[in-house]
């Protein structure tokens, strides 16, 4: 770019720019640098299968009563292999649907991480952001708390609150929350910290902005994208850790839930009745990979070092 | 639009009135060491810096870096408070006289005048109304202009946020204002909506000028403003620069490295080494007639500015020590060509030649201070301590500290060396207006300086 005064105000295009045409545009080209990585791209159908499976989940089957997240139980069809008429993907030894349970086990997914990724986030931001933006006292007090959790491996802590409150899964849901929110609120303090010690915080406090309008102007919006790509990652990896934790036995018996169904199909394989486990299990491994698959895109492509070239 | 504030109203403001008075402003940064964070020493990065920036007028300050020019620049605008004294803003030139009286005078009543006075014009003391003038009146344009602008903001929202911050526009009337404002800095009606890396450094540049120009202040503070821009782009951001300050009366306190940048611009000079003032005055008797023996390196370094005279000058050697442990007596002394017997050699000075001599280093095994200029060292042989002695009385080292040395006595494997001992150097009266801490003053005297 050519370093030139301006032409006269005559000479001047007409402006047909504005605030948020320039942003949409910003958000147009950040798409299409998203999507133009093939693995980003498999993730993003994979979500989006997931998703439309997961509302559509009523729709795609007719829901049990009176809980529709309790596996159904057909007496009279069990240990049905795949592709029986009325049982595509075969049944339990109960006698459940395997397709049911790969269904609804969608919705139960989509719940569980996004109740416990927003919490987290959420939470995570906010001890986070105070910790690093007011500093002192209170950023010790938050971050001594922090190391506390820190301190616990994250898969034997979430057991042993999900064990102490009894097997069930709002329990899991909330072991997972109470884990998984230092890693924001430190991932969050960082970044924090880095903006607030960033030129154009002094720029704006010369000007005698407020704290406040320098948090939300300044640092939130620049602070965002780690705890975004690091939510990303989390929502496969919370329904990973909660299939986990409901195969060692802390899942709802019963309830339609890929850990659950691993879980309870696994003695049937030595017998050669793979299905009840293996679709469940392959759920869980595709929406693991899906939403890795794009976190790892969104990191790549929200890079600050290749951002601010573009 | 200063209206608002009493203190603040232009018209009756002489042409000498004094924007902000710098008085003898320190900053100190606490090292700390250890699991406990116990501090176990400071750096003083400013260590009593005294001077007045007047209406309309543009102060060079100048130095190598690590002298601590922008942490002065930060401690006059504000956005850090000093450790020790104080700047002072919106004050006549009667009423700086009458600061620097008190500042002087110990006495009781003294001090309460002083205190009221602080209250209504130290910055780090302001409050309410006074503050947003003093925040109004005082911007600051940093050298990296990537940094310096938030990269999720379109340049409506940076240069137009000061005069939402003072409520002094918005909506249709803030876009004309902001497109005004671009106009000034040679920026248009089209550069409104983009983001700041769509821009060249020179650009950006212009439009943090931009920013700072929004409240037409009184003052702004260049910290290097130009020294990471291109020799073409630097020269046409010096000349907006002028252009500003003769249409608008601006004062200017411009931070730079590089003495030519502000050897046209700047009315004042003030070089600065080590925390300290070397040399301050008019911009023409300081080149003509430089004083202090750092100025005259710092001009050497420039060729394109000392061509004329066929004057043979040092260039500046070696690098500025640990601004945590500052030399002795004249802080130049290190680096000084004609430094004198009396310019505070020390032991850090027999220390620090011993590091360039690995072979006796290696055997040093401590050195137990009296104080800074009386020490004994401790070698691992005997043989070391006595080739030291030597060393120390041979020509090896330069004659000036030779003769500082009161007493040299090897005793065992311990060398007892004891300087002179000698006062920090101050500035003194070269000319009107014309101070330079240096002991060699060729008015006085002819010898020393070439
Ligand atoms: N926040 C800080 N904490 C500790 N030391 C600092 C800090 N800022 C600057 N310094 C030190 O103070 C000295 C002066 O720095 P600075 O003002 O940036 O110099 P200059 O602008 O002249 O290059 C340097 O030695 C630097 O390391
Ligand atoms: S006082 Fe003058 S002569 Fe002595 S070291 Fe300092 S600058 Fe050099
Ligand atoms: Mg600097």
């Amino acid at each position: 770019m050519v370093d030139l005064p301006s032409p006269s105000r005559a000479a001047a295009p007409v402006v047909r720019d504005s605030a948020f045409r320039v942003r949409m545009r910003r958000v147009r080209d950040l798409t299409a640098q998203i999507l133009s990585n093939p693995a980003t791209v498999i993730g993003s159908v994979i979500i989006l299968a997931m998703f439309a499976m997961a509302i559509f989940a009523p729709w795609l089957t007719a829901p049990n009563t009176p809980d529709p997240y309790q596996m159904p139980r057909d007496w009279a069809a069990t240990r049905m292999p795949p592709g029986t008429p009325g049982y595509l993907l075969g049944t339990t030894n109960e006698g459940g649907d395997v397709l049911y349970g790969v269904i609804w086990g969608a919705r139960m997914s989509l719940q569980l991480s996004l109740v416990v990724v927003g919490s987290v986030l959420v939470i995570g931001c906010i001890i986070g952001s105070l910790a690093g933006f007011i500093g002192g006292k209170l950023d010790e007090i938050l971050m001594r708390i922090v190391d506390v959790f820190l301190s616990i491996p994250e898969l034997i802590f979430a057991l042993a609150i999900a064990a102490v409150l009894g097997p069930s899964f709002g329990n899991i849901m909330f072991a997972l929350a109470m884990v998984m929110w230092v890693k924001y609120a430190r991932i969050m303090r960082a970044r924090v910290i880095q903006i607030k010690n960033s030129e154009y915080i002094d720029a704006a406090r010369i000007i005698g902005d407020s704290k406040l309008n320098i948090y939300l102007r300044d640092i939130l919006p620049n602070s965002f994208t780690p705890v975004m790509v690091q939510a990303t990652l989390d929502m496969g990896n919370v329904v990973l850790i909660a299939a986990t934790l409901s195969f060692i036995g802390l899942g709802e018996a019963g309830i339609a839930e890929w850990g659950v169904l691993v879980s309870e199909g696994q003695a049937g394989i030595a017998s050669g009745r793979w299905w009840a486990s293996t679709f469940p299990g392959l759920m869980i491994f595709l929406w693991g990979l899906a939403f890795n698959l794009v976190g790892d895109g969104l990191r790549d492509a929200l890079d600050p070092r290749t951002e601010s070239s573009r | 639009m200063n209206a608002m504030n009493d203190v603040s109203s232009k018209v009756d403001r002489r042409a000498d009135d004094v924007v902000l008075a710098v008085r003898n402003v320190k900053k100190h940064y606490p090292i700390r060491e250890g699991v406990f964070q116990s501090v176990v020493g400071h750096v003083k990065a400013v260590d009593g810096v005294s001077f007045d920036i007047r209406r309309g007028e543009t102060v060079g300050l100048v130095g190598e870096s690590g002298c601590g020019k922008s942490t002065l620049g930060r401690c006059v605008s504000g956005l850090s408070d000093p450790t020790g004294g104080g700047v002072y803003f919106g004050l006549s030139k009667a009423e700086v006289a009458r600061l620097d009286t008190l500042l002087a005078d110990g006495s009781a009543a003294a001090q309460a005048e002083l205190a009221q006075m602080e209250r209504r014009h130290r910055i780090d003391r302001l409050e309410g109304a006074a503050q947003r003038h003093f925040r109004r009146n005082c911007q600051m344009v940093f050298q990296d202009s990537f940094a310096s602008l938030n990269p999720r903001q379109l340049v409506i929202d940076i240069v137009g946020r000061p005069l939402r911050v003072y409520r002094e526009a918005s909506g249709d009337a803030l876009t004309e204002r902001v497109v005004s404002l671009l106009e000034q800095v040679g920026l248009g009606r089209h550069h409104l909506y983009r983001f700041p890396h769509q821009f060249s450094g020179g650009q950006r540049q212009r439009i943090s000028i931009a920013r700072a120009l929004a409240l037409d202040p009184d003052l702004i503070v260049l910290d290097e403003p130009t020294s990471a821009l291109d020799v073409s782009v630097q020269a046409q951001i010096l000349n907006l620069l002028y252009e500003l300050q003769r249409d608008r009366g601006l004062a200017y306190l411009f931070v730079t490295h590089d003495l030519s940048v502000v050897h046209h611009m700047a009315d004042r000079l003030v070089t600065m080494y080590l925390g300290r003032v070397a040399e301050s005055g008019d911009t023409n008797t300081v080149f003509e007639t430089p004083q202090h023996p750092y100025t005259r390196a710092l001009i050497a370094a420039k060729p394109d500015l000392n061509d004329d005279e066929g004057r043979t000058m040092q260039a500046l050697e070696g690098r500025v020590p640990d601004p945590a442990r500052p030399p002795q007596g004249c802080r130049f002394h290190t680096r000084c060509a004609v430094a004198t017997p009396m310019c505070g050699w020390e032991v850090d000075d027999v220390v620090r030649w011993l590091e360039s001599s690995k072979g006796v280093f290696d055997a040093l095994e401590g050195v137990d201070r009296t104080n800074a200029f009386d020490a004994a060292l401790r070698f691992s042989s005997e043989a070391a301590a006595r080739n030291l002695a030597s060393t120390l009385r041979s020509d090896a080292i330069p004659a000036a500290m030779q003769q500082a040395l009161e007493d040299v006595t090897v005793s065992g494997g311990a060398v007892r060396v004891r300087f002179r001992e000698v006062p920090e150097v101050e500035l003194t009266e070269r000319g009107p207006g014309h101070h330079a801490a240096c002991l060699i003053n060729p008015s006085h005297s002819s010898s020393g300086a070439n």
